[in-house]
């Protein structure tokens, strides 16, 4: 299991702009957002994040 | 030397005498005396005064019943909010007490933070002994790290810090002209450890090429509360942007391994940061001793060469100022939400009631849902929460979510917690 998830609006099956961190951080894909500049930095380790359920 | 023995003295075209001598040894001087430089070398034994409001005496400046005209206190301005660290008194914390988690867990805007420890240390909120001082400077809470067991000792990439960041605009607006090394910043602060040694305290600027300033303290005494003052330079090297995000770091180690300083750092001057850069080399005891402890508390960043006394704020203005970067909504038993005429989408929301500093990270782990959850007037219990939509940044902000259940459709309801949503929080965190 990756440390990140990606997210779909659980109704709609739309891509939400979140990234969800853990058990239920949503993460807005804001670049101001330090939690999602983490995010960014772990992808650009070579990692991926799981799907949306 | 001979004694000039008279009573008085006059200007020989003058019509009064300028100098009465008092056979006790005083004087008193008529009309307008002129002096370039008046030198008081040993002291003022008892003291100066002007009239009946204004006494200068060894121990400071008393005006009573008067105005004070100046253009600026200590360089910079007269009054008004002067310590640029958010919540220095420790008295903040919204996530909690204790923790031995990393991060932002207990006091708000400080940030501990350990690498390569065998047991993580504990950071808590912690209350100042009564008595003595910083109790008596009015402070009632510190920011107390408790070392873990570091059994495979001091490793060189090891490292306890705690961190306070500095938005880049409040820097660049704050008066201190950061360009000039004849214009300062002063860092004060009250520190103690159980262990007796120095340690290493660092600024990082972030904008531009990143500059540090590395100082330690003295040897502190174990288990004594230590006022810390340091005074800073501007810099021709420094930049901040006029933005929102980090501008500079203030980082407290109670240990930092070799692979992060160097015995050949320059202290107490601005060097252009590397990752080496971190203080000259660090006494271990701290990291090896188990339990250590270090304190933290009444931390003032203000712009000025002299360090005033500690800018008290009420719990209610430091708590708003700490609310910029992280808030929590205590959820209730009863939270309302709207059933959309499609019988399946079902939505709730909230606001976060500052501006944040930019659209927050949205925490709804301390949710729980399935039994225990149930819809007024429908049936079934709620199934998942998820974060739909946000804002924020200059204003106030709106979350956005979608419940998933069952439940009567077409109408306003009452999303149930039937076990009571009460000690259950959504958290907003939108820090540096």
């Amino acid at each position: 299991m990756a440390k990140y998830k990606l997210t779909k609006d659980p109704v709609t099956g739309e891509e939400l702009p979140f990234i969800i961190l853990g058990e239920g951080a949503f993460i807005p894909k804001n670049t101001d957002n330090t939690d999602y500049q983490d995010y960014l930095d772990w992808v650009a380790e070579g990692n991926t994040p799981d799907p949306a359920d | 030397m001979s004694t000039l023995k008279v009573n008085k003295i006059r200007d020989t075209s003058g019509s009064t005498d300028a100098i009465t001598l008092d056979p006790s040894g005083g004087a008193v001087l008529a009309g307008v005396t002129t002096m370039t430089t008046a030198r008081i070398t040993t002291g003022i034994t008892t003291s100066i005064q002007v009239g009946g409001g204004v006494t200068i005496s060894e121990s400071g400046i008393e005006a009573s019943g008067i105005g004070i005209t100046c253009a600026n206190i200590n360089g910079t301005q007269i009054s008004g909010r002067r310590n640029l660290v958010i919540n220095g008194a420790m008295s903040v914390a919204q996530r909690g007490t204790s923790s031995t988690s990393q991060g932002y867990h207990t006091v708000d805007r400080f940030k501990p933070y350990a690498g390569g420890a065998d047991e993580n240390p504990t950071q808590a909120q912690v209350d100042v002994s009564s008595g003595t001082s910083p109790y008596t400077e009015g402070f009632r809470k510190a920011l107390k790290i408790t070392n873990g067991n570091q059994t495979s000792g001091a490793g060189g990439a090891d490292y306890m810090q705690i961190e306070h960041k500095f938005e880049a605009h409040d820097l660049a607006n704050s008066g201190w002209n950061y360009t000039s090394s004849s214009s300062f910043i002063t860092l004060s602060f009250w520190v103690k450890s159980s262990v007796s040694q120095d340690f290493q305290i660092v600024l990082r600027t972030t904008d531009g090429p990143s500059q540090s300033f590395q100082f330690e303290t003295p040897t502190l005494s174990a288990n004594t509360w230590t006022k810390i003052v340091k005074t800073i330079p501007g810099n021709s090297n420094i930049t901040f942007d006029n933005n929102a995000s980090q501008g500079m770091a203030i980082y407290w180690f109670p240990f930092i391994g070799t692979n992060y300083t160097s015995p050949s750092n320059t202290l107490n001057a601005w060097v252009q940061s590397t990752s080496g850069t971190y203080g000259v080399t660090d006494p271990t005891t701290w990291w090896t001793t188990n339990d250590a402890t270090f304190e933290l508390t009444g931390v003032q960043l203000e712009v000025g060469s002299q360090a005033t006394a500690f800018e008290h704020r009420t719990f209610g203005d430091e708590l708003a100022l700490c609310q910029r970067y992280f808030q929590k909504y205590a959820c209730t038993d009863q939270e309302w939400i709207y059933v959309e005429s499609n019988g399946a989408e079902y939505k709730w929301w909230q606001s976060h009631f500052n501006p944040m500093r930019t659209t927050p990270t949205v925490d709804i782990s301390g949710l729980s849902t399935g039994s225990g959850t149930s819809f007024a007037g429908g049936s079934g219990n709620i199934s998942s929460i998820a974060v739909t939509s946000t804002s924020g940044g200059d204003a106030n902000g709106r979350v956005s979510y979608r419940v998933t259940g069952s439940a009567t459709w077409g109408t306003a309801r009452t999303l149930h917690h039937t076990d009571s949503w009460d000690g259950e929080f959504v958290t907003y965190s939108a820090e540096l």
